[in-house]
């Protein structure tokens, strides 16, 4: 027996296209790394990294050729008047835009209305925490599934609030409860299928309001009572939308310290 | 009548039989066409029985060697199967990792854990040894740990709370995690005796670190302490041992206090289990510590500067990260809390 990872691909099971924008910058190497870590024990999984950048860079090149993972290696570059985003105007381009759009548009390339393939869409930003347990609960969705997400909205957590009968009736938050999807973009998952029906179904790109850019997307795909609630009917959190502290680097001075050429 | 009688009598068995030998024959074809067209790709390799090296080969490389046969040759037949296994299977060859991981309540550690296991999961012959900073090991920590699938210890004490201080705060004056740590090494020389020990290797790392599969790769040859760069500490990209052409360690890339005995951080370096069984007093100090010497605190007793090996390609790789994760706010919570408190996040 050979101990492989990933595991083998599988004929049968559904295919979990993980779509992560991500963007250079000190801690990026460390994130993907993690978060490659976690999905090499998924089994069918393909990894669409889409860079903010103007070129596909080494460091995630060859991060992705080495950790083995089954993937797809986008960029596009958010236009400087995008990224600089006047924040004083409630409406922006929020980041990864683009780029999820991207992945989506590359979906939509890829395969084909007439024979979609069994499989659902996910959007993992790079600085997330997920456990295993997740991409299992999303794989069979049929539509739009949905769960609880930790750390947003100011809160332990956020959650769809799921009736008796185990339909989504509403939302557990306190920031605006009444947006059609108060849901993080860590919180659903798409059918492929649904994805391929709906060519037009993208993410909004201006005038969004904060908080609205999953509403932005899922509007034109789904209604409330066509989520399919998951983790034991939005009971259990199995993604935590964790962010990672900007590390010091005083010491580093006007030159720098270290050597450049070391990748970090 | 009596004929077609007959003849129907004679017909019906003939009927019944090639119905039985359809519903016998038609699973095996079936079977053998299965097998034949099995998904799992197995690699069918044909040789001579030379030994122990054939099973070797095999599942170190992918060839399949084709042998000249004679007629009177033994032939064996393997076949390599990729699995998947959460985590590896343990072998009787490789050292063991002991990764010792002080951790302790708060909002994250549910999250931390489930990504720090995440990597672990993929390491051979790791024994994770979780320390908890507390009264009583939670059943957080209790649950997380069973539904890894991982080979651990679980440990816990708790560092005294210096009630002079504002109510419940953790004595400062004792570096954090330290005598979670101590608590680990105490444990591993209580549990293995020095004469007899399987081979191992001891690696301090902390719940909110990022650290590469190759890391651990590299820290398993250690034959007294090994050490590499580290990612995010110092204030700097990364803090090095600075390594001569000879392949020795003659001092440290750090622009805070390069002069301290060891000026490395507590990610950077790995011990020999058998050193840590023979020193057995060898532990972090608890008071009196100078910011940035708890690792020299341990590490003077244990080796020199000159007995350092270098790992991760002389030190010029970066294979750990030093990261932190940001508090997460909670404000929405309020006084009462707004979210179900029965809800383990």
């Amino acid at each position: 027996y050979v101990y492989s990872r990933p595991p083998p691909w599988s004929d049968t099971l559904p295919t979990i296209f993980v779509i992560t924008p991500t963007y250079t910058r000190p801690v990026q190497k460390a994130e993907l790394t993690r978060l490659a870590n976690t999905f090499l024990h998924v089994q069918n999984l393909h990894w669409v990294v889409v860079e903010d950048s103007p070129r596909r860079t080494n460091l995630v090149s060859n991060l992705l050729e080495k950790a083995g993972l089954n993937f797809t290696h986008l960029n596009v570059e958010t236009p400087k008047s995008l990224k600089l985003g006047l924040s004083w105007i409630p409406s922006h381009t929020p980041r990864g835009t683009l780029q999820r759009n991207l992945g989506l548009h590359w979906l939509r390339d890829s395969f084909s209305n007439t024979a979609p393939p069994e499989g659902v869409v996910y959007f993992a930003d790079d600085d997330n925490t997920y456990s295993l347990e997740l991409f299992e609960e999303m794989r069979y969705t049929r539509r739009v599934s949905v769960w609880p997400v930790a750390f947003v909205g100011g809160l332990r957590y956020e959650s769809p609030k799921v009736s008796p009968s185990g339909k989504v009736v509403g939302w557990k938050t306190v920031f605006d409860p009444n947006r059609p999807f108060a849901i993080d973009m860590a919180g659903f998952a798409i059918s492929i299928k649904l994805i391929l029906e709906k060519p037009q179904a993208s993410f909004k790109l201006e005038g969004v309001k904060g908080g609205y850019q999953e509403t932005s997307l899922l509007k034109d795909l789904v209604t409330m009572d066509g989520l399919e609630p998951k983790a034991a009917n939005c009971t259990k959190v199995l993604v935590w939308h964790t962010r990672t502290e900007r590390p010091t680097l005083v010491n580093e001075g006007k030159r720098g310290f270290t050597d450049p050429r070391v990748e970090v | 009548n009596e004929e077609l009688w007959v003849q129907s009598v004679l017909e019906m068995p003939k009927r019944r039989d090639i119905l039985a030998i359809v519903l016998i024959v038609l699973p095996w074809t079936l079977l053998i066409t299965v097998w034949h067209q099995s998904t799992i790709a197995p690699l069918l390799a044909v040789h001579k029985d030379d030994g122990g090296d054939s099973r070797r080969d095999l599942a170190a490389g992918l060839d399949s060697k084709e042998y000249c046969l004679s007629d009177r040759d033994i032939v064996e037949v393997v076949r390599t199967e990729y699995v998947y296994t959460r985590p590896p299977p343990w072998s009787d060859t490789l050292p063991t990792i002991h990764v010792i991981t002080p951790t302790y309540s708060r909002p994250v550690q549910k999250a931390e854990l489930t990504r720090l296991a995440n990597t672990l999961l993929h390491v051979p012959n790791l024994h994770w040894i979780l320390v908890e900073d507390s009264q009583r090991r939670t059943a957080l920590v209790t649950r997380l740990l069973r539904d890894t699938g991982l080979n651990y210890t679980h440990l816990n004490v708790e560092t005294p709370r210096n009630y002079k201080l504002r109510g419940d705060m953790r004595d400062p004056r004792i570096p954090r995690g330290t005598m979670q740590r101590n608590l680990a090494l105490r444990w591993l020389r209580e549990t293995f005796n020095k004469n007899n020990s399987q081979p191992g290797i001891v690696y301090f790392a902390d719940d909110d670190n990022t650290y590469s599969l190759e890391l651990f790769e590299e820290m398993r040859s250690t034959r007294k302490v090994s050490v590499w760069p580290v990612a995010f500490v110092g204030g700097l990209r990364y803090e090095a041992p600075k390594v001569n052409a000879a392949g020795k360690v003659y001092g440290w890339k750090t622009v805070f206090d390069p002069h301290r005995p060891f000026a490395i951080d507590m990610a950077g370096f790995a011990v020999n289990l058998r050193l840590i069984l023979q020193r057995s007093q060898a532990y972090f100090k608890l008071r009196g510590v100078k910011g940035g010497y708890q690792e020299s605190s341990l590490l003077r007793e244990l080796v020199t500067l000159n007995d350092l090996e270098p790992k991760a390609a002389n030190c010029t790789k970066i294979l750990v990260w030093h990261t932190r994760t940001e508090k997460p706010v909670l404000v929405n919570e309020g006084k009462k809390g707004f979210t179900d408190p029965n809800v383990e996040i």
